[in-house]
């Protein structure tokens, strides 16, 4: 092996987290999963790579094509690595907890692996905490799960938080109800997608006048409702409507200083969602910090739930603060170290005896040194 | 007033510029004097709003600005939106400015017996490789792109490349190199482009100001 190669260089879209991020990042989680825990949510840990007929089933077709496939040599069926964790908590849900009283709140973080990174976000490898609420049609969960989410995103300190309410089955339901063929629905989804309202104007054909109303309906929650209510929709359509009114009204209640806007024709990344479904942003930061809605899991057992997707959680935040640390030098009685991490100090032990100790404990990154008087600054 | 609370618009050089002034003026936004001044070597100007910037950079380099959030807003042609298809650009707004085409054009002795319903496989100078690409491919067509970033019209006749595909307004550029117009992709104008995640993080401002510049369109197509 060369030199370069030994030093170089991982795969596109991997990296190795160094101190103090690593530790970071740990923290992070620990306090998240704290604050789902605390209101009744079950940490769950399914492995990292199952069969791939039951990872990409039903919730998990989506993922489908950003998943890593490996041959599992003992049963020689393929095994897919997960790019997202929620089908699999929805799987043990079903299959493993079928018997556990409903609602059943489940939470989990791990690492995820995809096939691609897209040049915004270039991670192929990502950690995910989130949470999913199974067995529940009431609009009370859907609120649940977003306030939990932009909570826990508030008190790690995330400024500005604001959710972005979507609507995935509203435009399918137009479309349907406008009798719109495979390729008219080809040609709307792009400018959809980019809120083109001259593109979809031209390529809207019966569905253009609804659609682009439905595009000036993007924006602040209020608007938006009021934009929604004055629209002739189809009954299926409607209904959406009315349950997002109702979802607001209770995130409203118990979030009242959440930034809420609406995106009824919002669609990408949200192909499994059958009902509400919300994307999380922060004032601070460009990308998304997590996503969520209501989805069918196995069996066609309602739930919702949301993801936090611990890379933009970490960028936003303002980074760790190394903790105070104090060189101990060779020789030093036991005790004595005890005592000082009873108190909260690091310690870092020396290993051979040194004439500079303060200059060891320098170059170790250590703030402070414990000499004859107790803990002095290392200067 | 914190960096976040900074806007910063992202405007393309060059020709579309000037006729983007106007409405960019027309929606209460004046730059410091100094943007009107040709040889500045300032890319980044204070306006009238204290806290609202214009940066000047190539219109392909504004997509990528507005994409990753370095800067808000921005003024692009859809050429440059298609080329890239950025999912974090929105386009709410079609400015009706820097009208014109993306074309295929060919040698005009070419074009007389050329039957563009035929071809099978076809290479191509151009600025936009992906359109090109993407065009073809939905006609079941090989597209072999050559990447260039200016003056596609010297292709052809030194033999870099048979055709090419770009953009068309009058066609005098075209018909002073010895090419002819034979397919239009796409027709094209400048959009209003905002960044996703400031629509959704700062959704009453960005929402205002994409009103007022529609408003200001709409004011220019009565009169």
């Amino acid at each position: 092996m060369t030199d370069t190669a030994i030093r170089a260089l991982l795969p596109a879209g991997l990296r190795d987290l160094l101190p103090p991020d690593a530790d970071y990042e740990a923290e992070v989680v620990a306090r998240v999963m704290a604050h789902f825990g605390a209101q009744g949510y079950e940490r769950v840990k399914p492995p990292l790579i199952e069969f791939e007929d039951t990872l990409l089933d039903g919730a998990g077709a989506a993922t489908a094509a950003q998943s890593f496939r490996v041959m599992d040599p003992l049963s020689q069926r393929m095994m897919g690595v997960r790019a997202d964790m929620t089908p699999q908590v929805a799987r043990v849900a079903v299959a493993r907890l079928a018997q556990a009283p409903r609602p059943l709140r489940l939470s989990y973080a791990g690492e995820v692996l995809r096939v691609k990174g897209s040049q915004l976000r270039p991670e192929r490898q990502f950690g995910q905490a989130g949470l999913e609420l199974i067995g529940s049609t009431a609009p009370a969960a859907d609120a649940e799960v977003i306030v939990l989410a932009a909570e826990a995103l508030a008190e790690l300190g995330v400024p500005g938080v604001s959710v972005d309410l979507s609507l995935p089955t509203l435009v399918p339901a137009l479309f349907a109800e406008l009798r719109l063929d495979a390729a008219a629905r080809d040609c709307l989804r792009e400018p959809l997608d980019h809120k083109d309202a001259s593109g979809v104007a031209a390529a809207g054909g019966p569905a253009a006048a609804i659609l682009t109303a439905l595009l000036r309906a993007v924006g602040p929650v209020d608007a938006a409702l009021s934009v929604l209510a004055g629209l002739p929709l189809p009954p299926a359509a409607a209904a959406e409507r009315d349950r997002l009114a109702e979802v607001v009204a209770l995130v409203r209640a118990d979030a009242p200083d959440l930034t809420l806007t609406v995106d009824p024709v919002e669609n990408r990344g949200f192909e499994y969602h059958t009902g509400v479904s919300f994307t999380l942003f922060s004032r601070a930061f460009s990308g998304e910090l997590g996503r969520g809605g209501r989805y069918l899991a196995a069996g066609g057992e309602p739930a919702t739930g949301v993801s936090l997707f611990l890379d933009g959680v970490l960028a936003v935040l303002p980074g760790p603060k190394r903790p105070d640390r104090v060189y101990v030098p060779a020789g030093t009685p036991r005790p004595w170290a005890q005592a000082l991490r009873a108190q909260g100090w690091v310690t870092v032990a020396g290993l051979m005896p040194t004439a500079d100790s303060v200059g060891e404990a320098r170059r170790l990154g250590c703030g402070h040194v414990l000499g004859a008087d107790g803990v002095e600054p290392a200067e | 007033m914190t960096m976040e609370d900074k806007l910063v618009i992202a405007l393309p050089k060059g020709r579309i510029l000037d006729e983007a002034m106007p409405l960019v003026r027309g929606a209460g936004i004046e730059p410091e004097p100094e943007f009107d001044d040709p040889k500045t070597r300032l890319l980044r100007f204070t306006t009238n709003h204290p806290h609202i910037d214009i940066i000047r950079v190539r219109s392909f380099d504004v997509a990528t600005f507005v994409a990753f959030g370095a800067a808000h807003l921005g003024i692009c042609g859809n050429d440059v939106l298609m080329e890239f298809d950025y999912p974090e650009i929105y386009a709410p707004l079609d400015l009706g400015i820097g009208r014109c085409r993306l074309s295929v054009a060919e040698p005009v002795d070419l074009a007389e017996a050329d039957d563009p319903r035929r071809w099978s496989h076809v290479r191509i100078a151009t600025k936009y490789p992906e359109v090109t690409r993407r065009h073809f491919a939905a006609r079941g067509v090989q597209a072999e792109c050559v990447k260039l970033n200016g003056a596609m019209e010297l292709a052809p006749s030194l033999g870099l490349a048979t055709r090419i595909v770009d953009l068309v307004s009058s066609g005098s550029t075209l018909k002073a190199n010895g090419l002819k117009e034979v397919e239009v992709l796409a027709e094209i104008a400048s959009r209003l482009i905002v960044n996703r995640a400031a629509l959704k993080t700062r959704p009453g401002e960005m929402t205002g100001w994409i009103d007022r510049f529609r408003a200001v369109c709409e004011a220019r197509h009565a009169a």
